[in-house]
């Protein structure tokens, strides 16, 4: 090779523009370089240390998070640290806690784009507290996080630039409840981009968000298959919302599609069988019947319909849920 | 600029072991810095590179021709980008970065970036040491103490630092 200036024998590592040295080592991602590269030599720790290295800090699995046995709550600890406030966009997956969240929220005040995926180990009142800390949160992403519809109110209330919100699951098919679509309905009113995978709402909670939230652009409804999209509604939908996806489309683009039993197929021996015994038409979609069932009981406007569709849920579901739900008191009413 | 209509306009670009190329201004303004030099009315004559070499300026100039072929389509122009890197060695790499750096082209850097982190993935300090040619400028003491502050292994669990 011809002499040149890069092309030494062996390019000269240690000498780079630090830019170029921080292009390379963002790229590892934070497991790696809080376990590798700090430690290569003074002028990775350098680079490694700096603020600039840890705005934005993706620490999901698919990103090395779950390849070795790390300590990982202390980990995000140390990177929200060296962000030295400026970090605006967090992904975590597994290893949310309350209490790490808390970390973060005290620390991270510029915030605007925070994921958080299969987090186990968090209530469903846990993102309350830390929540109030992120005034600058545009994006909330939730997938296999459970929230109750207090967090999600206080989410709209304390997020006024929200503009993206996901809350994505698949632990609560059998169940119907409008609880979370009327939260959104209420309190995020910025929302331009709504994707709610999995959710057990109906088509009241479906209008409640087309009312609610009159900038959004995108929704996405894939396996909310009691949404019905009678009578206008899927007229309605597709007037409004410029992409929009309806329960039964294919969700083979992100990770929900590894879950087989989702396939139409599968789904179809339950969906008739299931919803449409425990939730006749009347008692969903029929406001007066609901009022009939509630009983003139001391709930609000707003929790009547709530409670006439926890109503609705079967047995089983609230035992399932009963662990976590006494802090949605509309759904302990029962 | 080159007109919307008619010939494509072609710039001559020079490395600085003094080889020339053509190439079309449109697959060449990819680099801000050519972009610049055009803008500014530097392209008329020769466009020198005095910080790449032939070899690797060859390479670039065939990403950019490939790259800008491709229409809009980002799934499309990233698979090219994987295929165009799938076999440069480690040293052509570290060439490359240089020169996309240089270059100001932030789609290359950041593939051939990627690229590189990925060669050390999941290896020890001391394989990344070796790999990368970077001498140990740690005091032992400090060495030490990087070395607890960065514990993040469970107890019993063996640390991969030396190997």
């Amino acid at each position: 090779m011809a002499a040149s200036s890069s092309a030494a024998a062996k390019p000269p590592w240690q000498e780079l523009p630090r830019e170029i040295t921080a292009a390379i080592l963002y790229k590892l991602g934070p497991f790696e370089i809080l376990t590798t590269a700090v430690k290569v030599c003074t002028a990775w720790r350098s680079v490694c240390q700096d603020p600039s290295m840890w705005r934005r800090v993706d620490m999901r699995s698919t990103n090395g998070g779950w390849e070795r046995p790390f300590k990982t709550e202390p980990m995000c600890r140390r990177a929200v640290d060296l962000s030295q406030g400026q970090l605006i966009d967090l992904s975590i997956e597994h290893f949310a806690t309350d209490d790490l969240l808390l970390y973060i929220s005290q620390r991270s005040s510029q915030l605007k784009r925070l994921q958080l995926i299969n987090s186990l180990h968090m209530f469903r009142n846990s993102l309350i507290g830390a929540i109030k800390n992120f005034p600058l949160l545009e994006e909330l992403h939730l997938e296999f996080t459970d929230v109750s519809r207090k967090t999600i109110e206080t989410i709209g209330e304390s997020c006024p630039l929200l503009k993206s919100f996901k809350l994505n699951t698949d632990w609560q098919k059998y169940t119907v409840s409008d609880a979370e679509a009327l939260a959104i309905s209420k309190s995020m009113h910025g929302l331009v981009h709504l994707q709610l995978i999995s959710n057990r709402m109906t088509d009241k909670g479906l209008n409640a968000i087309l009312e609610g939230c009159p900038n959004l652009e995108s929704l996405d409804l894939r396996r909310c298959f009691k949404v019905r999209l009678w009578g206008n509604l899927r007229n309605l939908c597709s007037e409004r919302i410029k992409d929009l996806k309806l329960p039964r489309d294919p969700i083979d683009d992100c990770r929900f599609g590894t879950h087989e039993v989702y396939n139409d197929d599968e789904y179809g021996t339950w969906d008739d069988d299931i919803y449409d015994d425990e939730t006749s038409e009347d008692d969903v979609y029929d406001d007066e019947s609901s009022d009939d069932f509630c009983g003139g009981c001391c709930c609000g406007d707003d929790d009547m319909d709530l409670v006439s569709d926890v109503a609705l849920d079967d047995d089983d579901d609230s035992m399932e849920y009963s662990g976590d739900e006494y802090d949605d008191e509309s759904e302990v009413s029962f | 600029m080159a007109a919307e209509t008619g010939t494509p306009t072609t710039l001559t670009l020079k490395s600085n072991d003094d080889e020339l190329f053509s190439v079309a201004e449109s697959a060449a303004i990819l680099s801000v810095t050519i972009r610049n030099m055009v803008e500014d009315g530097c392209a008329g004559g020769v466009i020198p590179l005095d910080n790449v070499d032939g070899k690797t300026l060859a390479s670039v100039i065939t990403y950019m021709n490939g790259i800008s072929a491709i229409p809009a389509d980002e799934e499309k122009k990233k698979s090219y980008r994987d295929k165009f890197l799938s076999d440069k060695d480690f040293e052509t790499l570290a060439d490359m970065v240089l020169a996309a750096n240089y270059l100001n082209m932030s789609c290359l850097m950041d593939a051939v970036s990627a690229k590189i982190a990925q060669v050390m993935e999941k290896k020890s300090v001391g394989w990344v040491r070796r790999k990368f040619g970077i001498e140990n400028d740690y005091t032992p003491e400090e060495e030490a103490a990087v070395k607890e502050e960065h514990k993040w292994t469970f107890e019993g669990v063996e640390t991969d630092d030396d190997n």
